[in-house]
């Protein structure tokens, strides 16, 4: 018997002398090895658990979630694997929602403020003065004055948008919806491209080519959980496709692309057209291409951006250009899509319109590896979401302020938090001239700190809901939102609220239910008489069960009919962008971006999002700005450097973190954190990127904020502080010399 | 000889499908009770994720690459942090998993030491939560205490569960219903989990992809844990082992 390491640890535990004789004899040596009477940890007793289906709504896109609940406790979140947006993934941010039901720094019942406005002093009151107190107020502008009264909410969808929207208009209140990073030029310029008033999906898993324009859409743009669950297809399939990023910042999605372009900020749509001219002029059009893009006025319009010509201001090389252009119109099906960056310049609609089309040119739109169409959705009083631009945020807070044409007398706000949104409105100083701001958050963020009354909703995993995506899957969808627990403190469903000022306003007639429950179920009815989708049942009552235990409702048959235009409207040229700060005084350009797992700032409270590593810098907790490392070693900048970052509208604070993936021309910071209020975790950390973007630098279509066009100069503080991050020395890491550690083949098997 | 087992667990990791995203780190956290990473303990380089995604870089701007490794418990079937445990609180377990007895570790941080992947962590503290965050706490995982190691024990709690709940209604264990909270959340289906015993698995299968490596495999660790290599036809150049 050879005496291996192993054996020889087992004799050394057991008595050695009846080991040798019992492995002799041939006992299985399962029976020898060295246990502890105790448990051991493959011994752990399970308890009992029941998974319940629900939507997470963390982010703008819900994932259809299953929660696992023992003892009345929620304990993991995980994808539904029925879901049709993740299919059973799930994100960081998916996960944390347990922290949100469990954080304890919730508002556990509704409050009226005692202090001073913006001071956090607040008195618990119970929800019959509360709900007193707001009933009165409506009544108070009821009639002439209703449009004082804003019903400031996020993009609401679904039930829940209905109601709101029903309660607004019933009242006469005006209905406001903040998107923090909006997607206005994006959704424009799908309505002008495509003639869609739905965002598409886009068949990543089909397609043989991505041109991604700027689009982080692996970590933030739009629904990441489900671009990601197609990119893990588009990599496991053979052929292997290719992926190329052009971006002025190397993100997360560009970190994962076969390769990474850099275009000058602002570029994007100029590029585009430039790909478009070298498609048209060598004829490498696919055969589907209209003719009016191929040989019209638009071709001939788009002659002027060659590659010769366009090349020094999108900073690529005019052969490296053809290239692009070549590699697009060859390895069909390939797929062009643009956001993030892009959108966010004084030109940014016509970046994306330009981006878009390119789709056509090669035979992309409506077919597999390209643009699906979603359906028009399945009950057509729901709303899609969609928020107020900029702009029209920008003529709010002046009317705060001035109380010009008509003051605001009272502003309820639920879902978002404009005084961190819309820092660089001073939103906060424009809520001091506002009669009474009422907010709805489970927390208290820094717009419910300014707020005179606070009725805390539930939390999601608390509440009713429902969702429809946008963008869809490329058929009908309704994702239901269901209580997994019940609600732990003193708080109610905003719909319930909705409903319940509507009865003692006189307004049942627009909302005649008594619970947003039975709003769900209302729709749900509807659902069940079209007789169709992933539910089958013989009544009503066993269909409701069916989408509960499912986790919503869907038709994959139900698709889109609708056809691309033979003529689409397609911009003959795109401008130039135009940015704040000149050059010679603001040498970068700021690229702010939404951070992985804080996105907006939404996430900013939850200690996982918090603790979660950036993948690229490994940053955590923290504020920081990439600058390029041979510029900041030009400038004297070391890791951990306090920088002062001064744009014409402000300046923040942020610790510098060296880059060499960052171009010499640009800094990126990370939107989320500089919360004054939002609980333990957030609070008195970081900056807030948004308080210094120029205000009135926005896209020239849309009104959208351009948040990519405002430029900065740094100062060194002369301070420091320890950059906290998972990586560098004494973290763990295979910290060795030896490069075989990530293997790398250039040939697919 | 030893009795071979039925199972014999592991992991397939395919780079070429790895973005960083993370959702695999929290994933991970969630299911076992891994303590709140603060930013003090992240200033102390204290930080406990049982994986963890490791970020290298490729080349300068303009012609830079970064490239995602995530790195777990390679589960050796030489591990180097066995042996040197004075109390046989890290033992090889008949599955072909690494397990730590939590009860008989008194914390002498030689397994620490002696393991090349950094995968092991110390408690230094008792970990802390506010009271109602410990509503969240999974428990069928023990909350480990101060002065004990831990590491990934590739969700053994479901392990166990699961084939429990097979056995129990008489039926197979099939393939990828036993999945660990990474693998699990891996949204581009990154990390594949299952049994090597088992050669019509899809663990097995992926195994025996050409561009299958294991992390650090001249030190003759004989990890469970198998990397299939990035792919990238315009790399500056192949690195192999």
């Amino acid at each position: 018997m050879a005496l291996s390491r192993r054996k020889f640890l087992v004799l050394a535990g057991g008595s050695a002398l009846g080991a040798v004789i019992f492995e002799a004899c041939g006992v299985p040596s399962r029976e020898l090895l060295v246990e502890s009477p105790i448990e051991m940890p493959e011994d752990a007793v399970t308890g009992l658990d029941n998974w319940y289906a629900t939507l997470c709504r963390q982010c703008s896109t819900s994932e259809g979630v299953i929660v696992r609940v023992i003892e009345g406790r929620a304990k993991k979140v995980e994808g539904n694997p029925d879901y049709p947006i993740n299919l059973g993934k799930h994100s960081a941010c998916c996960e944390a929602g347990l922290q949100a039901l469990y954080h304890p720094d919730r508002l556990r019942g509704p409050m009226r403020r005692v202090g001073e406005r913006g001071s956090g002093e607040f008195q618990e009151i119970s929800w019959e003065e509360a709900l007193d107190e707001l009933v009165a107020e409506l009544k108070k502008y009821r009639g002439s004055d209703a449009d004082t009264v804003v019903l400031a909410t996020d993009p609401l969808r679904g039930h829940l948008g209905m109601v709101a929207k029903r309660f607004a208009d019933a009242y006469g209140a005006r209905a406001m919806a903040l998107e923090p990073v909006e997607q206005s030029v994006l959704r424009g310029a799908v309505k002008v491209v495509y003639g869609q008033e739905q965002l598409p999906d886009f068949d990543i898993e089909n397609a043989n080519h991505i041109l991604s324009f700027g689009a982080d859409f692996l970590s933030t743009w739009l629904s990441p959980v489900r671009f990601a669950v197609k990119y893990g297809q588009f990599r496991g399939k053979r052929p292997r496709g290719t992926f190329v990023q052009i971006e002025s910042r190397f993100s997360a999605t560009a970190a994962n692309a076969d390769e990474w372009v850099f275009i000058k900020p602002g570029y994007e749509g100029i590029l585009a057209l430039s790909i478009a001219q070298v498609i048209i002029s060598e004829r490498l059009w696919d055969a589907k291409a209209p003719p009016a893009m191929t040989g019209g006025a638009w071709a001939q319009s788009v002659q002027s951006y060659s590659p010769e010509n366009v090349a020094k201001d999108v900073g690529i090389a005019p052969e490296r250009i053809r290239e692009l252009a070549r590699e697009f119109a060859r390895r069909k099906p390939s797929l062009a899509l643009g956001g993030d960056l892009p959108a966010a310049h004084t030109n940014g609609s016509s970046n994306l319109s330009a981006i878009y089309a390119l789709n056509y040119l090669v035979g992309s739109v409506g077919n597999k590896g390209g643009i699906i169409f979603n359906p028009e959705p399945p009950l057509p009083e729901l709303p899609i979401g969609g928020g107020e631009t900029y702009k029209q945020w920008h003529d709010m807070a002046d009317r705060l302020r001035s109380g010009r044409p008509k003051p605001v007398n009272l502003l309820l706000v639920r879902g978002i938090n404009p005084v961190h949104s819309l820092a660089n409105l001073d939103f906060k100083d424009a809520l001091n001239q506002v009669g009474k701001v009422v907010s709805f958050s489970s927390f208290m963020d820094d717009t419910t700190a300014m707020a005179d009354l606070v009725l805390p909703e539930h939390v999601y995993l608390e509440d009713w809901g429902d969702d429809l995506p946008n963008p869809g899957p490329g058929y009908r969808l309704v994702g239901i939102q269901q209580p997994i627990v019940r609600p732990l403190y003193n708080t109610r469903s905003f719909g319930d609220i909705l409903l319940t000022l509507a009865q003692e306003l006189g307004m049942e007639r627009q909302l005649p239910w008594g619970s947003f429950k039975e709003v769900l179920e209302d729709g749900a009815e509807k659902l069940f008489d079209m007789g169709k989708g992933s539910v089958k049942a013989p009544g009503f009552k066993a269909f409701w069960s069916g989408v509960l235990q499912r986790g919503g409702w869907w038709d994959v048959e139900a698709k889109s009919t609708a056809v691309a235009p033979v003529s689409p409207q397609l911009p003959e040229k795109v401008e130039k962008p135009s940015f704040a700060g000149s050059d010679g005084e603001y040498p970068f350009h700021l690229l702010p971006f939404q951070h992985p797992t804080l996105t907006d700032g939404r996430g900013a409270h939850l200690p996982w999002l918090q603790a979660t590593p950036d993948p690229l810098t490994s940053t955590v907790w923290h504020t920081w700005i990439e600058i390029n490392t041979v510029k900041a070693e030009e400038m004297g900048i070391k890791e951990g450097d306090v920088i002062a970052v001064e744009s014409p509208h402000g300046t923040i604070e942020a610790l510098a973190y060296p880059s060499r993936a960052v171009s010499p021309e640009v800094v990126c910071i990370p939107i989320g954190q500089g919360h004054t209020y939002f609980g333990r975790y957030a609070e008195r950390r970081g900056s807030n990127v948004f308080a210094i973007l120029a205000p009135e630098k926005n896209d020239k279509e849309t009104g959208a904020l351009a948040w990519a066009a405002t430029k900065v100069r740094l100062t060194k503080t002369g301070r420091w502080a320890r950059l906290s991050k998972f990586e560098g020395e004494g973290s763990p890491g295979i910290q060795t010399e030896e490069r075989d550690v990530v293997q790398i083949t250039r040939t697919e098997s | 000889m030893a009795q071979q087992s039925e199972h014999k667990w592991g992991m397939v990791i395919d780079l070429d499908k790895c973005i960083g995203c993370q959702a695999c780190v929290i994933a991970c956290q969630a299911e076992n009770n891994v303590p709140l990473n603060t930013e003090e303990i992240f200033n102390q380089k204290r930080a406990i994720e049982w994986i963890r995604v490791e970020r290298y870089w490729e080349g300068e701007f303009p012609n830079v690459k970064a490239r995602f490794l995530p790195v777990l418990c390679q589960h050796c079937e030489n591990a180097p942090c066995e042996p040197v445990c004075p109390v046989y609180a890290t033992y090889h377990n008949q599955e072909g998993l690494n397990v730590q007895v939590y009860n008989r570790c008194v914390g002498t941080r030689y397994c620490q030491n002696n393991c090349p992947y950094h995968v092991r962590f110390f408690n230094y503290w008792t970990p802390q939560w506010p009271e109602s965050l410990r509503n969240q706490l999974n428990p069928d995982v023990t909350v480990r205490s101060r002065g004990i190691m831990e590491k990934c024990t590739f969700c053994i709690q479901r392990i166990r569960r699961t084939t429990r709940n097979a056995k129990r209604e008489g039926r197979k264990l099939e393939d990828g219903l036993l999945q660990p909270a990474c693998a699990q959340a891996c949204p581009t289906s990154t990390l594949t989990f299952g049994d090597l015993n088992d050669p019509d698995s899809k663990v097995s299968q992926l195994a025996k992809n050409s561009r299958n490596y294991k992390l650090l495999e001249k030190l003759g660790t004989d990890p469970n844990v198998i990397y299939l290599k990035k792919v990238d036809p315009k790399a500056a150049e192949e690195l192999h082992a």
